[in-house]
């Protein structure tokens, strides 16, 4: 809990740029983990359903975003 | 716009292409248009980059921008910004390529930002299976769209009537992100790329 609240001072008070970019910056990994992920299951068979559960998202979206690769 | 590109700034954005398809990309991004510019002889950009030093040390950058790639396309200002979260980037870089293979984090589409864009359907990421059949090539990331934008707007202020590759170079640094962040690794800087160029000016970035 003691970290959390660390985090949460140390994004609050600082720069809001260095907040802000780490967000950003943040979301662009998030993308890269998640491709990876998807890639992953992928190629051990999951199907989109399957992955989309586990991110809970629907099948469509993950489909949409993924599907063509 | 073309129009108003010089031979030199065509090339860029061609070779530009060329690049982004040589690297396996989905999208043209900045630091194809770097490694474009890096490829010019006898131009204007040429002409300050090796006033500048960097001449010989185009592989230098060539292992920085692979080095960004690897882990996700991340500039060192934003991994900065993340460990002031307690995000240690090179430590998830590390495990996910345990687990996944090296390069693993490498961005096929690089900002990850060109999702959706380009309008329709096929418009912005267009490489899917498909894209062999079409012969598509890779689209323009909306970073080296605004890239673009942003080097009409440099010659302009310079009133310059045309847009050469020196423009396209001093938009790279005038804008944040891992190609500005390398180049000023190298001492090319948005400042001393005007010194060379223009003389004098204390002109400022932005």
């Amino acid at each position: 809990m003691t970290e959390a609240t660390d985090l949460a001072e140390r994004a609050g008070d600082r720069d809001p740029r260095i907040g802000l970019r780490a967000v950003s910056a943040l979301r662009r990994l998030l993308e890269q983990l998640e491709a990876v992920q998807v890639r992953s299951a992928r190629n051990q068979g999951w199907s989109w359903q399957e992955i989309a559960a586990e991110l809970g998202v629907s099948r469509q979206a993950v489909h949409k975003k993924y599907g063509r690769q | 716009m073309f129009e108003r590109f010089t031979r030199d700034a065509r090339a860029v954005v061609l070779g530009a292409v060329d690049h982004a398809e040589r690297l396996d990309a989905e999208t043209v991004e900045e630091q194809h248009m770097l490694l474009a510019l890096l490829d010019r002889e006898a131009s204007r950009a040429s002409f300050a980059l090796t006033s500048l030093g960097l001449g010989g040390r185009r592989e230098s950058v060539e292992r920085a921008l692979a080095e960004a790639r690897r882990r996700g396309g991340l500039s060192r200002a934003d991994t900065d910004a993340l460990s002031g979260l307690g995000i240690d980037v090179a430590a998830i870089v590390s495990r996910v390529e345990e687990a996944h293979g090296e390069g693993a984090l490498e961005t096929p589409g690089g900002d990850g930002k060109s999702e959706g864009r380009g309008g329709g359907k096929g418009g912005g990421r267009s490489r899917g299976w498909w894209s062999g059949f079409l012969g598509g090539r890779p689209s323009f990331a909306q970073g080296a769209k605004d890239l673009l934008t942003e080097s009409l707007r440099i010659a302009l202020a310079q009133q310059d009537r045309h847009i050469g590759d020196e423009h396209l170079l001093l938009a790279l640094t005038a804008r944040p992100g891992v190609p500005a962040e390398v180049l000023a690794d190298h001492g090319v800087t948005y400042a001393s790329l005007r010194r060379v160029l223009y003389g004098g000016g204390e002109a400022k970035a932005g």
